[in-house]
Protein backbone atom coordinates (compact mmCIF):
# COMPACT_ATOMS: atom_id res chain seq x y z
CA UNK A 1 0.00 0.00 0.00
CA UNK A 2 1.23 3.30 -1.11
CA UNK A 3 1.05 5.80 1.89
CA UNK A 4 0.56 10.03 1.47
CA UNK A 5 2.74 10.18 4.59
CA UNK A 6 5.45 7.90 5.38
CA UNK A 7 8.43 8.39 8.33
CA UNK A 8 11.19 6.27 9.50
CA UNK A 9 12.81 7.05 12.33
CA UNK A 10 12.28 10.74 11.75
CA UNK A 11 14.32 13.11 14.48
CA UNK A 12 15.29 16.41 14.91
CA UNK A 13 17.98 18.39 16.84
CA UNK A 14 17.87 22.03 17.95
CA UNK A 15 21.53 23.64 18.87
CA UNK A 16 20.74 26.13 21.36
CA UNK A 17 23.05 29.35 22.38
CA UNK A 18 23.70 28.63 26.25
CA UNK A 19 23.57 32.25 27.27
CA UNK A 20 25.33 32.64 31.21
CA UNK A 21 24.06 35.64 33.70
CA UNK A 22 25.49 38.40 32.92
CA UNK A 23 27.11 41.27 31.25
CA UNK A 24 30.74 39.50 31.34
CA UNK A 25 29.21 36.83 29.96
CA UNK A 26 27.62 38.43 27.30
CA UNK A 27 31.07 40.10 26.75
CA UNK A 28 32.86 36.02 26.31
CA UNK A 29 30.06 35.14 23.84
CA UNK A 30 30.97 37.53 21.86
CA UNK A 31 33.63 35.46 20.39
CA UNK A 32 32.82 31.99 22.21
CA UNK A 33 29.48 30.52 22.25
CA UNK A 34 28.29 27.31 23.98
CA UNK A 35 25.65 25.44 22.52
CA UNK A 36 23.40 22.56 23.50
CA UNK A 37 22.44 20.13 21.31
CA UNK A 38 17.52 19.33 22.07
CA UNK A 39 16.06 16.89 20.39
CA UNK A 40 13.13 17.84 19.50
CA UNK A 41 11.80 14.95 17.70
CA UNK A 42 13.32 11.41 17.79
CA UNK A 43 12.31 8.77 15.80
CA UNK A 44 9.26 9.19 14.51
CA UNK A 45 7.66 6.19 12.60
CA UNK A 46 4.44 7.05 10.71
CA UNK A 47 2.40 5.57 8.02
CA UNK A 48 -0.58 7.94 6.95
CA UNK A 49 -3.15 7.23 4.14
CA UNK A 50 -5.52 9.33 2.17
CA UNK A 51 -8.61 11.11 3.23
CA UNK A 52 -8.06 10.98 7.20
CA UNK A 53 -8.37 13.96 9.97
CA UNK A 54 -5.39 13.19 11.87
CA UNK A 55 -5.00 14.92 15.29
CA UNK A 56 -1.44 15.73 16.30
CA UNK A 57 -1.81 16.34 20.00
CA UNK A 58 0.93 17.37 22.72
CA UNK A 59 2.07 19.53 25.32
CA UNK A 60 3.88 23.04 24.57
CA UNK A 61 7.23 21.83 23.12
CA UNK A 62 6.35 18.68 23.14
CA UNK A 63 7.91 18.46 19.00
CA UNK A 64 4.31 18.49 17.48
CA UNK A 65 5.02 21.92 15.22
CA UNK A 66 8.37 20.34 14.56
CA UNK A 67 6.98 17.68 13.13
CA UNK A 68 4.51 19.45 10.97
CA UNK A 69 7.67 21.49 9.69
CA UNK A 70 9.56 18.74 8.68
CA UNK A 71 6.34 17.27 6.90
CA UNK A 72 5.69 20.69 5.22
CA UNK A 73 9.23 21.13 4.40
CA UNK A 74 10.16 24.01 6.43
CA UNK A 75 12.73 22.10 7.79
CA UNK A 76 15.13 19.70 8.15
CA UNK A 77 15.02 16.49 9.61
CA UNK A 78 18.50 15.73 11.39
CA UNK A 79 17.83 11.61 11.29
CA UNK A 80 15.57 9.07 9.54
CA UNK A 81 13.34 9.49 6.14
CA UNK A 82 10.28 11.43 5.45
CA UNK A 83 8.02 11.46 2.13
CA UNK A 84 5.05 13.19 1.57
CA UNK A 85 3.17 12.38 -1.34
CA UNK A 86 5.96 10.77 -2.82
CA UNK A 87 8.64 14.01 -2.18
CA UNK A 88 10.82 14.60 0.20
CA UNK A 89 9.67 17.70 1.94
CA UNK A 90 12.75 19.19 2.79
CA UNK A 91 13.69 19.53 -0.98
CA UNK A 92 10.79 21.73 -1.93
CA UNK A 93 9.84 20.89 -5.44
CA UNK A 94 7.48 22.82 -7.11
CA UNK A 95 4.89 19.84 -7.89
CA UNK A 96 5.32 18.94 -4.00
CA UNK A 97 4.36 22.50 -2.68
CA UNK A 98 1.21 22.87 -5.18
CA UNK A 99 0.18 19.76 -3.61
CA UNK A 100 0.27 20.81 -0.23
CA UNK A 101 -0.99 23.59 2.34
CA UNK A 102 0.31 24.58 5.45
CA UNK A 103 -2.16 27.18 7.73
CA UNK A 104 -0.45 28.43 11.41
CA UNK A 105 -3.42 29.57 12.60
CA UNK A 106 -1.05 31.94 14.99
CA UNK A 107 0.44 33.70 11.70
CA UNK A 108 -1.33 35.70 8.42
CA UNK A 109 -0.62 33.76 5.23
CA UNK A 110 -2.81 35.79 3.39
CA UNK A 111 -1.50 39.54 2.05
CA UNK A 112 -2.42 42.27 5.43
CA UNK A 113 -2.87 45.26 3.37
CA UNK A 114 -4.54 43.68 0.30
CA UNK A 115 -8.28 42.70 -0.18
CA UNK A 116 -8.52 38.37 0.59
CA UNK A 117 -9.86 38.83 -3.67
CA UNK A 118 -6.89 40.54 -4.40
CA UNK A 119 -4.99 37.92 -2.29
CA UNK A 120 -6.74 34.82 -3.94
CA UNK A 121 -6.08 36.55 -7.04
CA UNK A 122 -2.32 36.56 -6.32
CA UNK A 123 -2.23 33.19 -5.28
CA UNK A 124 -4.38 32.11 -8.26
CA UNK A 125 -1.19 32.90 -10.06
CA UNK A 126 1.38 31.53 -7.57
CA UNK A 127 -0.61 27.95 -8.03
CA UNK A 128 -1.35 28.84 -12.00
CA UNK A 129 -4.54 27.71 -11.85
CA UNK A 130 -7.31 28.77 -14.25
CA UNK A 131 -9.01 31.93 -13.47
CA UNK A 132 -12.43 31.09 -13.57
CA UNK A 133 -11.69 27.73 -12.01
CA UNK A 134 -10.22 29.61 -8.93
CA UNK A 135 -13.14 32.18 -8.72
CA UNK A 136 -15.77 29.72 -8.57
CA UNK A 137 -14.10 28.14 -5.89
CA UNK A 138 -13.43 31.00 -3.75
CA UNK A 139 -17.48 31.56 -3.93
CA UNK A 140 -17.90 27.95 -3.26
CA UNK A 141 -15.66 27.75 -0.41
CA UNK A 142 -16.61 31.59 1.15
CA UNK A 143 -20.66 29.83 0.78
CA UNK A 144 -19.33 26.99 3.21
CA UNK A 145 -18.35 29.33 5.68
CA UNK A 146 -20.65 32.27 5.01
CA UNK A 147 -18.66 34.90 4.53
CA UNK A 148 -19.05 36.06 1.31
CA UNK A 149 -19.78 40.08 2.46
CA UNK A 150 -16.14 40.16 3.54
CA UNK A 151 -13.74 39.48 0.83
CA UNK A 152 -13.16 42.79 -0.80
CA UNK A 153 -11.97 43.95 2.72
CA UNK A 154 -8.68 44.46 3.62
CA UNK A 155 -7.41 41.28 6.05
CA UNK A 156 -5.92 43.61 8.51
CA UNK A 157 -9.44 45.36 9.00
CA UNK A 158 -10.79 42.11 9.72
CA UNK A 159 -11.96 40.28 13.03
CA UNK A 160 -9.79 37.22 14.01
CA UNK A 161 -12.50 34.83 13.24
CA UNK A 162 -13.23 36.46 9.68
CA UNK A 163 -9.19 36.46 8.91
CA UNK A 164 -9.46 32.92 9.80
CA UNK A 165 -12.04 32.09 7.64
CA UNK A 166 -10.04 34.23 4.89
CA UNK A 167 -7.13 31.93 5.54
CA UNK A 168 -8.51 28.60 5.40
CA UNK A 169 -9.86 29.78 1.80
CA UNK A 170 -6.63 30.90 0.96
CA UNK A 171 -5.12 27.58 2.12
CA UNK A 172 -7.45 25.60 0.19
CA UNK A 173 -7.64 27.85 -3.30
CA UNK A 174 -5.63 25.08 -4.74
CA UNK A 175 -6.98 22.27 -3.86
CA UNK A 176 -4.26 20.65 -1.98
CA UNK A 177 -3.90 16.83 -1.16
CA UNK A 178 -2.15 17.29 2.22
CA UNK A 179 -3.26 19.65 4.67
CA UNK A 180 -1.17 20.66 7.62
CA UNK A 181 -3.12 23.13 10.24
CA UNK A 182 -1.15 24.37 13.52
CA UNK A 183 -4.13 25.84 15.57
CA UNK A 184 -6.62 26.66 13.35
CA UNK A 185 -9.21 27.79 15.69
CA UNK A 186 -6.83 29.23 18.09
CA UNK A 187 -8.24 32.67 19.57
CA UNK A 188 -11.77 32.13 18.52
CA UNK A 189 -15.21 32.39 20.10
CA UNK A 190 -17.36 28.89 20.21
CA UNK A 191 -19.28 30.08 17.86
CA UNK A 192 -16.52 30.73 15.57
CA UNK A 193 -14.62 27.43 16.17
CA UNK A 194 -17.60 25.34 15.61
CA UNK A 195 -18.18 26.45 12.37
CA UNK A 196 -14.63 26.36 11.12
CA UNK A 197 -14.95 22.51 12.80
CA UNK A 198 -18.17 21.87 10.84
CA UNK A 199 -16.65 23.04 7.70
CA UNK A 200 -13.40 20.83 7.69
CA UNK A 201 -15.38 17.61 8.66
CA UNK A 202 -17.67 18.45 5.46
CA UNK A 203 -14.37 19.30 3.04
CA UNK A 204 -12.85 16.35 3.87
CA UNK A 205 -15.55 14.77 3.44
CA UNK A 206 -16.17 15.95 0.12
CA UNK A 207 -12.54 16.54 -1.27
CA UNK A 208 -10.85 13.47 0.53
CA UNK A 209 -7.21 15.06 1.68
CA UNK A 210 -5.00 13.59 4.56
CA UNK A 211 -5.18 16.77 7.20
CA UNK A 212 -2.56 17.02 9.96
CA UNK A 213 -4.46 18.95 12.60
CA UNK A 214 -2.85 20.33 15.94
CA UNK A 215 -5.02 22.09 18.45
CA UNK A 216 -4.83 23.06 21.78
CA UNK A 217 -8.53 22.50 22.05
CA UNK A 218 -9.14 19.00 22.35
CA UNK A 219 -12.86 19.35 20.85
CA UNK A 220 -11.07 20.22 17.83
CA UNK A 221 -9.62 16.69 17.76
CA UNK A 222 -12.74 14.65 19.27
CA UNK A 223 -14.80 15.97 16.57
CA UNK A 224 -12.69 15.67 13.55
CA UNK A 225 -9.58 13.71 13.85
CA UNK A 226 -9.67 9.76 12.80
CA UNK A 227 -6.88 9.37 14.11
CA UNK A 228 -4.83 10.45 16.95
CA UNK A 229 -1.06 11.03 17.23
CA UNK A 230 -0.14 12.11 20.71
CA UNK A 231 3.90 13.68 21.06
CA UNK A 232 5.58 14.15 24.42
CA UNK A 233 9.06 14.90 24.74
CA UNK A 234 9.87 14.17 21.23
CA UNK A 235 8.44 10.55 21.00
CA UNK A 236 5.06 9.50 19.61
CA UNK A 237 3.30 7.89 22.67
CA UNK A 238 -0.03 6.86 21.32
CA UNK A 239 -0.98 6.17 17.82
CA UNK A 240 -4.88 4.86 17.31
CA UNK A 241 -8.64 5.96 17.48
CA UNK A 242 -9.59 8.44 19.75
CA UNK A 243 -12.31 6.62 20.77
CA UNK A 244 -9.80 3.71 22.07
CA UNK A 245 -7.47 5.95 23.46
CA UNK A 246 -10.09 7.10 25.86
CA UNK A 247 -10.75 3.51 26.73
CA UNK A 248 -7.07 2.21 26.74
CA UNK A 249 -5.75 5.31 28.46
CA UNK A 250 -8.61 5.94 31.07
CA UNK A 251 -11.21 4.05 33.38
CA UNK A 252 -11.94 7.14 35.03
CA UNK A 253 -15.46 8.24 35.72
CA UNK A 254 -16.46 12.33 36.73
CA UNK A 255 -18.73 12.67 39.88
CA UNK A 256 -20.81 15.85 39.64
CA UNK A 257 -22.86 16.88 42.93
CA UNK A 258 -24.33 19.57 45.15
CA UNK A 259 -24.48 20.50 48.55
CA UNK A 260 -27.33 22.24 49.78
CA UNK A 261 -25.51 25.19 50.64
CA UNK A 262 -23.85 25.44 47.17
CA UNK A 263 -24.22 27.60 44.84
CA UNK A 264 -22.26 25.88 42.30
CA UNK A 265 -21.39 22.06 41.62
CA UNK A 266 -19.07 20.33 42.86
CA UNK A 267 -16.63 17.55 40.79
CA UNK A 268 -15.05 14.58 41.87
CA UNK A 269 -12.80 12.25 39.57
CA UNK A 270 -12.19 8.89 40.03
CA UNK A 271 -11.28 5.16 38.91
CA UNK A 272 -14.27 2.84 38.80
CA UNK A 273 -12.89 0.59 41.59
CA UNK A 274 -13.07 3.68 43.68
CA UNK A 275 -17.06 4.07 42.76
CA UNK A 276 -18.74 2.90 46.67
CA UNK A 277 -15.76 4.97 48.75
CA UNK A 278 -16.44 7.73 46.93
CA UNK A 279 -19.95 7.89 46.63
CA UNK A 280 -19.86 7.43 50.67
CA UNK A 281 -17.08 10.12 51.25
CA UNK A 282 -19.55 12.87 49.23
CA UNK A 283 -22.69 11.63 51.15
CA UNK A 284 -20.99 11.54 54.05
CA UNK A 285 -19.62 15.26 53.54
CA UNK A 286 -23.30 16.77 53.72
CA UNK A 287 -26.73 16.82 52.53
CA UNK A 288 -26.55 16.22 48.68
CA UNK A 289 -29.14 17.80 46.86
CA UNK A 290 -27.96 16.99 42.89
CA UNK A 291 -25.55 13.88 41.71
CA UNK A 292 -24.67 12.30 38.71
CA UNK A 293 -22.05 10.49 37.13
CA UNK A 294 -20.56 11.27 33.82
CA UNK A 295 -17.71 10.36 31.43
CA UNK A 296 -14.68 12.03 32.14
CA UNK A 297 -14.30 14.58 28.44
CA UNK A 298 -11.89 13.75 25.92
CA UNK A 299 -10.06 17.32 26.68
CA UNK A 300 -9.33 16.04 30.65
CA UNK A 301 -8.54 12.51 29.41
CA UNK A 302 -5.26 13.86 27.45
CA UNK A 303 -4.32 16.76 30.02
CA UNK A 304 -4.32 14.01 32.49
CA UNK A 305 -2.08 11.27 30.36
CA UNK A 306 0.29 14.41 28.95
CA UNK A 307 0.85 15.02 32.98
CA UNK A 308 1.45 12.12 33.45
CA UNK A 309 3.76 11.42 30.73
CA UNK A 310 5.95 14.95 31.89
CA UNK A 311 6.55 13.15 35.03
CA UNK A 312 7.96 10.08 33.76
CA UNK B 1 7.99 25.10 -21.94
CA UNK B 2 6.37 28.13 -23.45
CA UNK B 3 3.13 26.87 -20.34
CA UNK B 4 6.04 27.79 -18.23
CA UNK B 5 7.30 30.96 -19.11
CA UNK B 6 3.78 32.39 -19.65
CA UNK B 7 3.08 30.92 -15.61
CA UNK B 8 6.63 32.80 -14.95
CA UNK B 9 5.62 36.00 -16.45
CA UNK B 10 1.97 35.55 -14.66
CA UNK B 11 3.14 35.11 -11.24
CA UNK B 12 6.19 37.86 -11.45
CA UNK B 13 3.61 40.37 -12.89
CA UNK B 14 1.51 39.73 -9.91
CA UNK B 15 4.39 40.35 -7.39
CA UNK B 16 4.90 43.94 -9.22
CA UNK B 17 0.99 44.36 -9.06
CA UNK B 18 0.94 43.45 -5.38
CA UNK B 19 3.58 45.91 -4.59
CA UNK B 20 1.42 48.91 -6.08
CA UNK B 21 -1.22 48.02 -5.06
CA UNK B 22 0.06 47.69 -1.28
CA UNK B 23 1.85 50.83 -1.43
CA UNK B 24 -1.42 52.96 -2.81
CA UNK B 25 -3.00 51.45 0.28
CA UNK B 26 -0.96 54.13 2.00
CA UNK B 27 -1.14 56.93 -0.36
CA UNK B 28 -0.08 59.63 1.89
CA UNK B 29 3.25 57.45 2.64
CA UNK B 30 3.57 56.84 -1.13
CA UNK B 31 2.47 60.58 -1.72
CA UNK B 32 5.64 61.29 -0.06
CA UNK B 33 7.73 59.06 -0.70
CA UNK B 34 7.24 59.36 -4.37
CA UNK B 35 6.51 62.98 -5.25
CA UNK B 36 7.51 64.73 -1.98
CA UNK B 37 10.98 63.24 -1.22
CA UNK B 38 12.70 63.81 -4.68
CA UNK B 39 11.19 67.41 -4.98
CA UNK B 40 13.07 68.28 -1.69
CA UNK B 41 15.74 66.54 -2.22
CA UNK B 42 16.01 68.53 -5.58
CA UNK B 43 15.79 71.80 -3.99
CA UNK B 44 18.83 70.87 -1.39
CA UNK B 45 21.05 69.77 -3.94
CA UNK B 46 20.17 73.37 -5.74
CA UNK B 47 20.88 75.26 -2.90
CA UNK B 48 23.93 73.77 -1.97
CA UNK B 49 25.40 74.01 -5.30
CA UNK B 50 24.55 77.37 -5.99
CA UNK B 51 25.96 78.30 -2.33
CA UNK B 52 29.19 76.73 -3.60
CA UNK B 53 29.47 78.16 -6.87
CA UNK B 54 28.50 81.51 -5.21
CA UNK B 55 31.09 81.18 -1.93
CA UNK B 56 33.93 79.80 -3.94
CA UNK B 57 33.58 82.85 -6.39
CA UNK B 58 34.92 80.88 -9.43
CA UNK B 59 33.41 79.59 -12.38
CA UNK B 60 34.23 76.00 -12.76
CA UNK B 61 34.99 73.57 -10.46
CA UNK B 62 37.63 70.65 -11.35
CA UNK B 63 36.71 71.06 -14.90
CA UNK B 64 33.36 71.51 -14.81
CA UNK B 65 30.66 74.66 -14.58
CA UNK B 66 27.55 75.60 -12.13
CA UNK B 67 25.02 74.00 -14.49
CA UNK B 68 27.06 71.03 -14.98
CA UNK B 69 27.13 70.57 -11.32
CA UNK B 70 23.62 71.27 -10.94
CA UNK B 71 22.27 68.91 -13.79
CA UNK B 72 24.47 66.54 -11.66
CA UNK B 73 23.18 67.29 -8.47
CA UNK B 74 19.57 66.67 -9.66
CA UNK B 75 19.56 63.70 -11.53
CA UNK B 76 22.00 61.74 -9.41
CA UNK B 77 19.62 61.91 -6.30
CA UNK B 78 16.89 60.90 -8.45
CA UNK B 79 19.02 57.98 -10.49
CA UNK B 80 20.44 56.80 -6.89
CA UNK B 81 17.10 56.40 -5.38
CA UNK B 82 16.02 53.90 -8.48
CA UNK B 83 19.25 51.99 -7.31
CA UNK B 84 18.85 51.19 -3.35
CA UNK B 85 16.69 48.83 -2.02
CA UNK B 86 16.18 49.88 1.68
CA UNK B 87 12.56 48.97 2.01
CA UNK B 88 12.73 45.41 0.26
CA UNK B 89 16.00 44.59 1.66
CA UNK B 90 14.82 45.24 5.36
CA UNK B 91 11.02 43.43 4.72
CA UNK B 92 13.71 40.56 3.24
CA UNK B 93 16.17 40.53 5.74
CA UNK B 94 12.74 40.50 8.76
CA UNK B 95 10.91 38.05 6.94
CA UNK B 96 13.83 35.23 7.55
CA UNK B 97 14.84 36.62 10.76
CA UNK B 98 11.00 36.71 12.27
CA UNK B 99 10.00 33.44 10.39
CA UNK B 100 7.51 34.61 8.26
CA UNK B 101 9.58 33.45 5.29
CA UNK B 102 7.54 30.19 5.77
CA UNK B 103 4.39 30.84 3.91
CA UNK B 104 7.02 31.76 1.14
CA UNK B 105 9.21 28.53 1.60
CA UNK B 106 5.73 26.51 1.57
CA UNK B 107 4.26 27.79 -1.43
CA UNK B 108 5.92 27.40 -5.38
CA UNK B 109 7.56 30.66 -5.70
CA UNK B 110 11.33 31.63 -4.83
CA UNK B 111 11.65 34.21 -2.24
CA UNK B 112 14.42 36.27 -4.52
CA UNK B 113 11.91 36.10 -7.29
CA UNK B 114 8.75 37.50 -5.92
CA UNK B 115 10.73 40.04 -3.93
CA UNK B 116 12.38 41.04 -7.11
CA UNK B 117 9.15 41.54 -8.74
CA UNK B 118 8.04 43.71 -6.15
CA UNK B 119 10.86 45.82 -6.41
CA UNK B 120 10.76 46.41 -9.80
CA UNK B 121 7.22 46.95 -9.55
CA UNK B 122 7.44 49.68 -7.14
CA UNK B 123 10.38 51.69 -8.61
CA UNK B 124 8.68 51.25 -12.01
CA UNK B 125 6.06 53.32 -10.59
CA UNK B 126 8.01 55.86 -8.56
CA UNK B 127 10.12 56.25 -11.03
CA UNK B 128 7.95 57.47 -13.46
CA UNK B 129 6.09 60.16 -10.91
CA UNK B 130 9.73 61.16 -9.26
CA UNK B 131 11.36 62.09 -12.54
CA UNK B 132 8.72 64.94 -12.67
CA UNK B 133 11.07 66.84 -10.25
CA UNK B 134 14.80 66.82 -12.12
CA UNK B 135 13.05 66.94 -15.64
CA UNK B 136 11.18 70.25 -14.26
CA UNK B 137 14.31 71.70 -12.95
CA UNK B 138 16.70 71.01 -15.94
CA UNK B 139 13.95 72.37 -18.24
CA UNK B 140 13.26 75.47 -16.44
CA UNK B 141 17.32 76.54 -15.51
CA UNK B 142 17.92 74.70 -19.15
CA UNK B 143 20.68 72.56 -18.00
CA UNK B 144 22.91 70.44 -20.20
CA UNK B 145 21.37 67.25 -20.10
CA UNK B 146 20.68 65.00 -23.43
CA UNK B 147 17.44 63.63 -23.10
CA UNK B 148 17.67 61.59 -25.86
CA UNK B 149 20.14 59.68 -23.35
CA UNK B 150 17.76 59.09 -20.76
CA UNK B 151 15.73 55.74 -21.50
CA UNK B 152 19.93 54.18 -21.90
CA UNK B 153 20.67 56.09 -18.49
CA UNK B 154 17.01 54.38 -16.81
CA UNK B 155 17.57 51.36 -18.84
CA UNK B 156 20.96 50.99 -17.02
CA UNK B 157 19.73 51.33 -13.42
CA UNK B 158 17.21 49.16 -13.85
CA UNK B 159 20.11 47.01 -14.77
CA UNK B 160 22.05 47.43 -11.61
CA UNK B 161 18.92 46.91 -9.40
CA UNK B 162 19.25 43.48 -10.63
CA UNK B 163 22.47 43.34 -8.84
CA UNK B 164 21.40 45.81 -6.04
CA UNK B 165 18.49 42.85 -5.33
CA UNK B 166 20.77 40.35 -5.35
CA UNK B 167 22.98 41.78 -3.00
CA UNK B 168 20.43 42.43 -0.81
CA UNK B 169 19.25 38.66 -0.88
CA UNK B 170 22.47 37.69 0.22
CA UNK B 171 22.29 39.97 3.14
CA UNK B 172 18.76 38.42 4.00
CA UNK B 173 20.11 34.63 3.92
CA UNK B 174 22.94 35.77 6.61
CA UNK B 175 20.11 36.39 8.33
CA UNK B 176 19.77 32.69 9.00
CA UNK B 177 22.60 32.81 10.53
CA UNK B 178 22.71 35.64 12.80
CA UNK B 179 19.00 36.81 12.72
CA UNK B 180 20.01 40.80 13.32
CA UNK B 181 21.72 41.76 10.23
CA UNK B 182 20.42 45.73 10.14
CA UNK B 183 23.70 46.91 10.91
CA UNK B 184 24.89 45.21 7.42
CA UNK B 185 22.44 46.53 5.36
CA UNK B 186 22.64 49.97 6.66
CA UNK B 187 27.22 49.52 5.84
CA UNK B 188 26.21 48.03 2.41
CA UNK B 189 24.25 50.91 2.28
CA UNK B 190 26.40 53.96 2.71
CA UNK B 191 29.10 51.85 1.18
CA UNK B 192 27.08 51.84 -2.35
CA UNK B 193 26.16 55.69 -1.41
CA UNK B 194 30.04 55.89 -1.74
CA UNK B 195 30.83 53.50 -4.56
CA UNK B 196 28.06 54.80 -6.86
CA UNK B 197 29.56 58.22 -7.14
CA UNK B 198 25.86 59.74 -5.71
CA UNK B 199 27.35 61.77 -2.92
CA UNK B 200 30.94 63.08 -5.03
CA UNK B 201 30.77 62.76 -8.38
CA UNK B 202 33.35 60.18 -9.31
CA UNK B 203 35.83 62.57 -11.44
CA UNK B 204 36.48 64.10 -8.13
CA UNK B 205 37.55 61.45 -6.01
CA UNK B 206 41.72 61.06 -7.01
CA UNK B 207 42.22 59.80 -10.41
CA UNK B 208 43.74 56.49 -8.98
CA UNK B 209 40.31 55.82 -7.07
CA UNK B 210 38.44 57.00 -9.78
CA UNK B 211 39.93 54.84 -12.06
CA UNK B 212 39.45 51.43 -9.99
CA UNK B 213 35.62 52.60 -9.26
CA UNK B 214 34.79 53.27 -12.79
CA UNK B 215 36.12 49.49 -13.64
CA UNK B 216 33.43 48.16 -10.92
CA UNK B 217 30.20 47.79 -11.12
CA UNK B 218 28.55 50.69 -8.15
CA UNK B 219 28.90 53.73 -10.59
CA UNK B 220 26.68 52.02 -12.75
CA UNK B 221 24.04 53.27 -10.06
CA UNK B 222 24.42 56.57 -10.29
CA UNK B 223 27.38 58.09 -12.08
CA UNK B 224 27.69 56.65 -14.87
CA UNK B 225 24.06 56.97 -15.72
CA UNK B 226 24.30 60.87 -14.82
CA UNK B 227 27.66 61.55 -16.80
CA UNK B 228 25.86 60.23 -19.66
CA UNK B 229 22.90 62.39 -19.96
CA UNK B 230 24.68 65.00 -18.78
CA UNK B 231 27.27 64.77 -21.43
CA UNK B 232 30.22 63.73 -18.98
CA UNK B 233 30.58 59.87 -20.19
CA UNK B 234 30.24 58.59 -23.57
CA UNK B 235 28.46 55.31 -24.25
CA UNK B 236 31.62 53.43 -23.68
CA UNK B 237 31.44 54.08 -20.19
CA UNK B 238 28.00 52.80 -20.09
CA UNK B 239 28.78 49.29 -22.10
CA UNK B 240 31.89 49.05 -19.81
CA UNK B 241 29.33 49.36 -16.58
CA UNK B 242 26.43 46.70 -17.94
CA UNK B 243 29.45 44.58 -18.53
CA UNK B 244 30.80 44.95 -15.07
CA UNK B 245 26.99 44.72 -13.48
CA UNK B 246 26.81 41.44 -15.54
CA UNK B 247 30.28 39.99 -13.89
CA UNK B 248 28.85 40.94 -10.44
CA UNK B 249 25.88 39.54 -10.76
CA UNK B 250 26.84 36.32 -11.68
CA UNK B 251 29.69 36.07 -8.63
CA UNK B 252 26.62 37.67 -6.20
CA UNK B 253 23.78 35.05 -7.38
CA UNK B 254 26.28 32.08 -6.86
CA UNK B 255 27.43 33.30 -3.26
CA UNK B 256 23.44 33.96 -2.94
CA UNK B 257 22.55 30.77 -3.47
CA UNK B 258 25.52 28.63 -1.86
CA UNK B 259 24.22 31.04 1.53
CA UNK B 260 20.62 30.26 0.78
CA UNK B 261 21.14 26.53 0.74
CA UNK B 262 23.08 26.51 3.94
CA UNK B 263 20.88 28.83 5.58
CA UNK B 264 17.67 26.49 4.88
CA UNK B 265 19.86 23.78 6.80
CA UNK B 266 20.17 25.61 9.59
CA UNK B 267 16.67 27.24 9.50
CA UNK B 268 14.19 26.50 12.40
CA UNK B 269 11.23 27.75 11.27
CA UNK B 270 11.35 30.29 13.74
CA UNK B 271 7.92 31.40 14.93
CA UNK B 272 5.75 29.03 13.67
Amino acid sequence: MSFVIETQNLGREYKTYQKKEGVLNSIKGFWNREYTAKPALKNVNLEIEGGQIIGLVGSNGAGKTTLLKILSGLIYPTQGSVKVLGFEPWKRETEFLRQMSLLLGQKNQLWWDISARDSYSLLTKIYDIDVNTAKKRVSDLADMLSCQHVLDTQLRRLSLGERMKMEIIGSLLHNPKVLFLDEPTIGLDIVAQSAIRDFLASYVRDYKPVVILTSHYMDDIAQLADRLLLISKGEMVYDGTVKRFSQTTETSKKLIYRYKNDLQERELIFQDSELSEKLNEVVKSGEVVNLKIEEVDFEEVIHRFLAKESRI
Amino acid sequence: MKKLFIAFWRRNLAFSELAIVSNLEYRFNFFIDAFVQPLITVGIELLMWFAIFETANAVQIGGFGRDNYLAYGVWAPFLGRIAVSWMYESMMVEEVASGSINVILTRPISFYEYYLSQLMGYKVTTTLISMIAPLAVSLFFDLPVHYSRLPMAIALVFYYLFLVHTLSFVISTFAFYMTRVRSLTLVKNLTLWLLAGELVPIDLMPPAIAKILLLSPFPAGVYTPVAYITGRADSDLVLQSFISVTISMVVAVIIGAVLWRKGLQSYTGTGA
